[in-house]
């Protein structure tokens, strides 16, 4: 009896011998390629402490990032801490960030970009090739508009709205990434400083800041609401000249107008709207295009989602943005109307990234195409000396765009914000960011402002998006997020930043005069 | 006293027993990149320790079973090795005027172990003295557990550890062998009555209360006490046994099965209460999440494995050094299993499984062949007991299963658990001892 029993337990433990010894079979055997290659495997940081890392260059071959070994460790230098959120840093102490993160294979030449020569690397075992990058990034642009920036924290964000290559991305407060990326016991002083700097020096804000959008969010509304046929450029209300003043009752709640500065109130169709920067119209934009045809814009226009820099196997990580409450999947439904009134205007619970607003400017400029943002333009055999070779491994170009409204909701939403910046109202509150104010006289700028109220005393944050060339015809070099933190209001802060930045790129690109 | 001759545990022991000194070589050229054969003393001391073992065996007649001890020689040969392989200074003695190194006192306590295992062995020729006081041991038992609360200090946030002055010891890892003994002392008395009283509670059968009652109640203050030492991975280990010896005992399935639920029901409790459960399981079901916090430990042992792969990377060739440090976490105690998976690989680490698993079944086949009920219990618990914790750290190592901080029998470094260990060992050889003489024996008596 006990015996019979005996022999069943046996059986039993068999079982558990087996399981246990596949758990084995599955580390050892199946994972074990994916486990050699990954940036947090010890031994791959341990083997990162002295290999050389590939250099990063600037579109103009102007040295960015370098590798050299100081007693034995590989230690990196950083030239210019306004790419600092962009290439992020390569730490013997605290790991990978960045760029340095998603082309970390790469750099230190794990991997070859080219198939077949990785897998003759792989079978002659051949030490590791580090490869240098090549960025769209133009080191003159990029530290103007860290210089236009100054101390205060925000984020400048541009993009050649025909190719989808970042021609800017800069967030302030920066650091010198170079102070944590050599010694590792040297390390960590200066990186507690910037864990503990109440300005949060270490957010890359320009991909994961998120902040309340304010008025440029009209842009997104009368783009969709044009998409979708709820509205012409024509289209008017015939209570809002009324409600300006007295108010836009909905659901109880009372939508008022900002303050318009002694402009009378008029029957304004889209381009006087958006000119003025009316709430009252674009509530009743957004109420018409519904709640259901407002969250599905808002998802195809990129809202809603995290995306990504680059390809997504080597890529910056955009955080999503929000046009309603931020549930575990994406957006929320709408509350209600009082929501959706108020999200059409950028206010409500809308929460946005730099990146996602520079992104919805360049779709307008694009002719209804959102491009696929890129910020590494090729790869190189690395080079020593502080200057890009010849021969290019790879090179990584436009991967094209994604259709997000109609070329006619395009052009309609573009000619408002031509007038937003150009026309006789629009001056008033985004003139400047009128590139013929910096010297461009041939060429003209789109755009919209936004002034996003926090509520309480916080001062709000000053945005400005738009695009150059604007004028009928030309096609478009340039468009651009600008964001300054509590800078007040668009027009003062944010929209001149906007101008001298687009006039600084046409000016050296050659396309203004 | 007649001469035994003992001729396929020697057959086995030899092959198994010159790997050590095959392996400290090894090591030896490995680590300094000399053809020295490097300090030899202590791969010798095992081989002498094993190799008298056998001896005094033979001298005394043993009839026990041949393949326990190579099994158990071969495990602690893997486990000697790679603990000679690893830095010295992560443990050892200090005291009487005397310092030992990790793997200098590993050895001390195999002799000590080995001496034990012997006495009892050869000297226990009557198990009156286990059966007849179940309930001293279960007192002696439950005051072990008692003294670990009142005068036990912690080690890594459990508190397992009583000090002797120049020792310390486990009190768990011998309440292990009192809670077995006492078990197969209750369910040899009550079997009969277990299995043949009905209750059902829908469609499961449930054991008559009044048999079951006491071990249950005993069982409890166990489980308990376990957990409010904040070991898990003995708490685990004893359900495991208690459902083990159970089934054997009653042949019901259904036990199991209503063990099983409670298990997973007061898993779930745990779960909802204590703070540090909570985060075991979280690390378990994604360790990657936070590789740097922490799923530090199971991320290392994971990237070790993966290093290994299939042959190894040799002796004295892996355990990446991060900062000067091994990166994988108490490498010679719950991870030495990793350690022998990266150095040895795959063929290594499933040559240790294969040795468990020869153990285990000699160990099932004694209890087969036992005279008594009490004596295969007594098999059977102690064979589940050794099985079950090294299948639980295995596993925990890979992380089939959260990982529990317990010892890898025969190999883990640990005075405790290899002295516990040898005595399970002198238990099972003393029982089929037994069962082989068992006519001799009977006409005697």
């Amino acid at each position: 009896m006990i015996a019979t029993n005996v022999r069943r337990l046996a059986f039993y433990l068999v079982l558990a011998f087996a399981l246990v010894s596949g758990s084995v079979v599955w580390w050892q055997v199946v994972e074990a390629q994916a486990l050699a290659t990954r940036a947090d495997n010890p031994e791959v940081i341990a083997a990162r402490r002295t290999l050389l890392r590939g250099s990063i260059f600037d579109s103009t071959g102007q040295l960015l990032a370098s590798s050299e070994l100081v007693n034995g460790l590989s230690a990196r230098t950083y030239t210019d801490p306004a790419f600092t959120h962009v290439i992020g840093y390569s730490s013997l102490r605290f790991g990978t960030t960045g760029l340095e993160r998603a082309f970390e294979d790469l750099l230190v030449g794990q991997a070859d970009p080219n198939p077949l020569r990785q897998i003759m690397s792989d079978i002659l075992d051949r030490q590791p090739e580090p490869r240098d990058l090549t960025l769209t990034i133009d080191r003159r642009l990029q530290d103007f508009a860290a210089a236009e920036l100054g101390a205060d924290a925000g984020a400048v964000v541009a993009i050649d709205p025909q190719t989808g290559a970042i021609l800017a991305m800069v967030s302030t407060p920066t650091f010198d990434a170079t102070a944590i990326s050599g010694d590792p016991d040297a390390a960590q002083d200066p990186m507690d400083a910037l864990r503990n700097d109440p300005a949060e020096p270490l957010l890359p804000r320009a991909r994961q800041g998120l902040y309340v959008p304010g008025s440029i969010m009209k842009v997104f509304t009368a783009a969709a609401a044009l998409d979708a046929g709820v509205i012409t450029p024509d289209t008017t209300y015939e209570d809002q000249p009324r409600q300006e003043t007295e108010g836009f009752v909905v659901d109880g709640f009372t939508i008022r107008e900002h303050d318009l500065g002694g402009i009378q109130p008029g029957l304004w169709p889209l381009s006087e709207s958006l000119q003025v920067s009316s709430n009252i119209f674009f509530a009743h934009v957004g109420l018409e295009l519904g709640a259901e045809g407002f969250l599905d814009a808002a998802q195809r226009f990129g809202f809603c989602e995290p995306s990504t820099i680059g390809p997504d196997d080597r890529a910056l990580n955009v955080s999503a943005s929000f046009v309603t409450a931020q549930a575990e999947d994406g957006c929320a439904p709408f509350s209600g109307d009082v929501e959706l009134a108020t999200a059409s205007f950028g206010q409500g619970s809308t929460a946005v990234t730099p990146v996602q607003m520079a992104l919805l400017a360049a779709a307008v400029a694009g002719d209804g195409v959102m491009p696929h943002p890129y910020v590494v333009s090729d790869i190189r055999a690395h080079q020593e000396g502080g200057t890009p070779s010849e021969t290019v491994l790879q090179r990584l170009g436009s991967s094209g765009g994604t259709r997000v409204m109609s070329s006619e909701a395009a052009r309609a939403t573009r000619s408002a914000m031509l007038d937003a910046v150009n026309g006789e109202l629009g001056r008033l509150y985004a003139g400047q960011a009128d590139i013929t104010l910096y010297g461009i006289s041939n060429q003209r700028a789109a755009g919209k402002t936004g002034t996003a109220q926090l509520g309480g005393e916080q001062a709000p944050h000053s945005w400005f998006i738009g695009f150059a060339p604007a004028q009928d015809e030309a096609t478009p070099a340039i468009a651009i997020a600008v964001l300054v933190e509590s800078g007040g209001s668009g027009s003062g802060r944010a929209a001149p930043i906007g101008g001298r930045v687009m006039a600084e790129y046409l000016r050296f690109s050659g396309a203004g005069d | 006293m007649r001469l035994t001759w003992r001729g396929a545990e020697l057959g086995l022991l030899v092959p198994i027993l010159l790997l050590v000194p095959l392996g400290f070589i090894v090591t030896n050229v490995a680590l300094t990149g000399t053809f020295e054969p490097g300090p030899l003393e202590l791969a010798l001391g095992y081989v002498a320790l094993f190799v008298g073992a056998h001896l005094v065996l033979v001298a005394f007649g043993h009839r026990g079973d041949q393949l326990i001890l190579p099994a158990v020689g071969a495990m602690g040969a893997i486990g000697i090795v790679i603990l000679n392989r690893l830095p010295q200074d992560l443990a050892g003695t200090a005291g009487f005027g005397v310092e030992l190194g990790m793997t200098a006192t590993q050895l001390l306590w195999f002799a000590v172990g080995m001496v034990v295992m012997l006495v009892i062995a050869i000297g226990l020729r009557d198990d009156g003295i286990l059966r007849h006081y179940k309930y001293t041991w279960a007192a002696i038992g439950i005051a072990l557990l008692v003294a670990t609360l009142l005068i036990g200090y912690e080690v890594n946030g459990a508190r397992l550890w009583i000090d002797l002055g120049p020792v310390s010891v486990q009190p768990g890892e011998f309440l292990k062998i009192v809670l077995v003994v006492f078990l197969a002392g209750y369910l040899a008395e009550t079997r009969t009555l277990l299995t043949s009283a009905r209750m059902r509670i829908g469609f499961l059968s449930v054991p008559p209360l009044p048999y079951f009652l006491p071990m249950l109640a005993l069982f409890g203050v166990v489980m308990l006490m376990a957990v409010r030492l904040n070991d898990l991975g003995t708490a685990l280990l004893f359900f495991g046994i208690f459902l083990t010896m159970l089934f054997v005992a009653t042949g019901r399935r259904s036990y199991v099965l209503i063990g099983l639920i409670l298990f997973v029901a007061g898993a779930f409790v745990a779960y909802q209460l204590f703070g540090h459960v909570q985060l075991r399981v979280n690390v378990w079901l994604d360790p990657f999440a936070d590789p740097l916090g922490a799923g530090f430990q199971p991320v290392r042992a994971i990237y070790a494995f993966g290093r290994g792969g299939i042959f190894g990377e040799g002796l004295g060739q892996g355990l990446v050094t991060l900062g000067g440090s091994l990166t994988i976490p108490f490498v010679h105690t719950d991870f030495i299993f990793t350690a022998i998976a990266e150095e040895l690989g795959l063929l290594g680490a499933f040559a240790l499984l294969a040795f468990a698993a020869v153990f285990v079944f000699r160990g099932l086949r004694i209890a087969a062949l036992a005279r008594d009920d009490f004596g295969a219990l007594l098999a059977v618990g102690l064979t589940a007991s050794l099985g079950l914790q090294t299948l639980i750290i295995i596993g925990g190592n890979t992380k089939l299963i959260p990982l529990t901080g317990i010892t890898l029998p025969f190999v883990s470094y640990g005075g405790s658990s290899i002295l516990a260990s040898f005595i399970m060992v002198g238990l099972l050889l003393a029982i089929s001892h037994r069962s082989a003489t068992g006519a001799d024996a009977d006409a005697a008596g």
